[in-house]
């Protein structure tokens, strides 16, 4: 298994673009017929097999573009590395003025620039016997810091690769372990030696070994820039998702009334996700029933045992059966967050449930089906919440305000949702409406946002309504919405 | 451009993608380089090519310029609601199968004579061929005359997205194996694998089942560039000044908010219609009178119609500017 083509594809997963098995050994064909050196053939090669949406083809061109930069930028040095060389060739045969410069330059520059040219000066900036010293110091080096000093960027870029790969650096999940990855890498490369090589030289009584030491300084710093910038690519490319990942899983779990304001976004996003996977499941579950016509073939073969008289005759049927949502939700104090969650994966599903009616009530109960539909999320929920969502809960009042607003609409095919905590500040309960609408719907599902233990205590009255459910549930974490949307898209069809 | 291991071809011709970007150039198929690695890979591959993007873009254009450029014949399978196996794979005939049965009562007779107790008739009912659902009585539908050309064909599935959910499933089989079942008879294998196109407008979101099985090309609306260039090789005679101004004014209609942007086709359209009034520069009032041939709803035309004389202007503007070497 190709190496690197398996990291790209693990970064394309990282990435949000689904890459299947049979791709990846697609992914293989690919390469081996059309090779790794031109690479913006094998841009567009890849980019046949593996994204497989006009959304994911994007997110390919930018990863591709990211995962493959390093390659490209190693090209680039060794160009560098070989005109910095003939220029520091250059320096030396034109004598001492020019050196002089070279080493300034090498002095006052910084980051990578620093690099070229303090090579050059290094080669440029002494006289002759200085370098004949310089040289012979050099020789007793450790191979990190004669790399720093001649400016081999190249071998500088692969030992860091190298590094990377032996102390796992592919493996890095969070951003906290950029500083621990970076230390590795450069202990690995031998930060260690090269730091006793500066000690050494400094100790010496030399102006050249102090020289030499000097431009290893710069030249470590150097190393830890470039060192620090390779992990945060490769933290970028690897583990940004991972790290959200580990986010989306605790936010999926985590009460909905203890998300945070500052996550919002995130669950928005992670609830559009899973709308989208709930459409992707369901919306082939259209069954085929009555098209009108006639099926010659299944009629030949139900009636050869009459001899071929078309006796039994068949038909071609489409049967599209979507689910009539009705959502009741209670928008008072708490309960408000859960509603917000809920409305909001009820109408992401207007691909496969177009049918969503949902109302709001804390004292008094109201329609806010069109709201939903014509605003966004958020506007809906704070016009709702503005309109509805004072005064105490009344649930007796507000099921007699539904029962004259839409009970007539409850047919058999009508899924009814109600979430409220069933605490009626102890009023009426209202529970023969709920007897109602219980018989006329296909199904009731009561959810409730506390958790069992903390029911029928104190004013909650779920004993009361119990009855008239068809299903029961604590309902307080995105995973929980899921499964219950799910399960209402499961029964409706 | 090193290739590892060029595969051989009808006639050499899919050897290199630049070959195939030369090729389909003659034909008045003007490529960019993704397209050209698409049709190398599908035939280097021998997998089918799931072809998406906007209406009118060449998606269709793409599988006919293919079948032109190899000299394979082209089978084509327009998807519809409701479509089934009877209409894209094989039907029997069912006349003739009526007709055989009454043939086949009638020698009956002769067929048992002489047989003596009800296991002996049997037997020799058993021995008699049964010819009833075989070949002979099998009618071919697009896909199955694709898998049985004798020198291999172009298959376009025009549409796919159009057709149902069942008949998606039912393409797997052939999709990967390049085989298809008849449960009476048995697995037809292809000849020589047909090269397959599917076209989708995405009206509805392909299965991951199918879009494994296929390699993925997406055509954007092409730049600038490359629109010039399809204009120069659709419609050679219109001047190089009005075909920059037409493509730059096109280009500028898709950066605009309308219910349908024009595509290439549209594009075509209008510059053959501009060479028939014998334009040889955009005027505003002129593009007015020839809006409908690149806008198809009365919205899109009437907003556009409020900021003509802007559009025109830029657009002419923008003709003027260099885009690189053509």
């Amino acid at each position: 298994m190709d190496q690197t083509l398996g990291d790209f594809i693990k970064a394309l997963r990282n990435a949000d673009v689904r890459v299947s098995s049979t791709e990846v050994v697609d992914a293989h064909k690919v390469v081996d017929l059309v090779g790794y050196t031109d690479r913006e053939m094998l841009k567009n090669a890849l980019a046949l097999v593996l994204p497989k949406t006009a959304d994911e083809k994007g997110i390919y061109d930018y990863t591709f573009d990211r995962f493959f930069k390093f390659d490209e930028l190693d090209e680039m040095e060794m160009a560098d590395r070989a005109s910095a060389a003939g220029e520091a060739g250059g320096d030396t045969e034109a004598g001492e003025s020019t050196g002089q410069e070279g080493g300034g330059e090498g002095q006052g520059g910084g980051g990578q620039n620093n690099m070229a040219e303090a090579g050059s000066g290094g080669a440029g900036a002494p006289s002759d016997t200085d370098a004949a010293q310089q040289g012979e110091m050099r020789e007793h080096l450790s191979p990190l810091s004669q790399m720093v000093l001649s400016g081999d960027r190249a071998g500088i870029s692969v030992a860091m690769a190298e590094a990377g790969e032996a102390v796992g650096l592919r493996n890095i999940h969070i951003f906290t372990q950029k500083g621990l990855y970076s230390r590795r890498i450069l202990e690995h490369m031998g930060l260690k030696a090269l730091n006793n090589d500066i000690t050494a030289l400094r100790k010496r009584d030399n102006a050249n070994a102090h020289e030499l030491a000097e431009r290893l300084r710069k030249g470590r710093e150097y190393l830890l820039s470039q060192v620090r910038d390779y992990v945060e690519q490769q933290f970028l490319l690897h583990a940004d998702v991972d790290g959200s990942h580990l986010r989306e899983d605790i936010l999926s779990k985590s009460r909905l009334t203890n998300i945070e304001r500052r996550d919002y976004r995130m669950v928005q996003e992670m609830v559009r996700k899973m709308a989208k996977r709930l459409i992707a499941i369901h919306s082939r579950r259209r069954k085929v029933y009555d098209r009108g016509a006639l099926d010659i073939r299944k009629t030949m073969a139900k009636n050869h045992a009459y001899d071929g008289v078309p006796f039994d005759i068949r038909w071609k049927s489409v049967k599209i059966d979507r689910p009539k949502v009705v959502a009741i939700c209670d928008v008072s104090g708490s309960v408000a967050k859960v509603a917000h969650f809920m409305l909001m994966f009820l109408y992401s599903l207007n691909e496969v449930m177009p049918k969503v009616r949902s109302f709001a009530f804390s004292g008094r109960l109201g329609e806010v089906s069109d709201l939903f539909k014509d605003s966004d999320v958020e506007t809906a929920m704070a016009k709702t919440l503005a309109e509805w969502g004072q005064g105490s809960t009344d649930y007796g009042r507000s099921l007699q305000d539904f029962a004259e607003l839409a009970l007539n609409d409850i047919d058999s095919r009508t899924t009814v949702i109600i979430l409220g905590d069933a605490r009626s500040n102890y009023g009426d309960p209202g529970a023969e409406i709920m007897k109602k609408i219980y018989e006329r719907s296909k199904w009731v599902m009561w959810l409730n946002p506390e958790e069992k233990n903390t029911w029928n205590y104190a004013d909650s009255v779920m004993r009361k309504f119990q009855p008239y459910c068809h299903q029961v549930q604590v309902c307080n974490s995105l995973t929980h919405l899921e499964r219950i949307v799910s399960s209402v898209l499961r029964s409706a069809t | 451009m090193t290739l590892v291991k060029p595969i051989q071809s009808p006639g050499g011709k899919i050897d290199s993608i630049d070959a195939i970007r030369a090729g389909f150039e003659t034909l008045g198929y003007i490529t960019n380089p993704q397209i050209a690695t698409s049709i190398y890979l599908a035939q280097n591959l021998e997998k089918p090519l799931l072809v998406e993007g906007p209406p009118g873009v060449g998606k269709t254009e793409l599988a006919i310029a293919t079948s032109k450029y190899l000299g394979l014949p082209l089978v084509r399978l327009q998807c519809y609601e409701g479509l089934d196996e009877s209409k894209a794979l094989y039907e029997w005939k069912y006349g003739k199968q009526l007709l055989y049965t009454q043939i086949l009562r009638e020698t009956l007779g002769e067929v048992l004579q002489g047989a003596k107790g009800l296991s002996e008739s049997m037997k020799r009912l058993h021995q008699f061929s049964d010819v009833f659902f075989s070949e002979q009585f099998l009618e071919e539908r697009p896909l199955m005359k694709a898998m049985r050309a004798p020198a291999g064909a172009v298959l376009l599935i025009d549409e796919l997205d159009k057709a149902d959910q069942e008949f998606e499933s039912f393409l797997l089989e052939l999709l990967s194996e390049y085989q298809i079942s008849i449960p009476e008879i048995g697995t037809i294998k292809a000849t020589i694998k047909p090269i397959v196109f599917l076209t989708s407008n995405n009206t509805r979101e392909l299965s991951d089942a199918l879009k494994r099985r296929c390699l993925h090309l997406y055509i954007p609306f092409p730049d600038a560039a490359l629109e010039r260039r399809i204009i120069a090789a659709r419609v050679p005679d219109v001047s190089v000044r009005l075909r920059n101004e037409l493509v730059a004014f096109i280009q500028e209609l898709r950066g605009l908010d309308l219910k349908k942007l024009p595509a290439v086709s549209e594009t075509i359209d209008w510059a053959r219609t501009l060479l028939l009034l014998h334009a040889n520069t955009l005027d505003p009032e002129m593009v007015r009178a020839t809006l409908n041939v690149i806008l198809k709803f009365q919205d899109d035309i009437e907003a556009v119609g409020a900021q003509l004389t802007t559009l025109t202007a830029e657009a002419l503007k923008a003709a003027e500017r260099p885009l690189g070497a053509l």
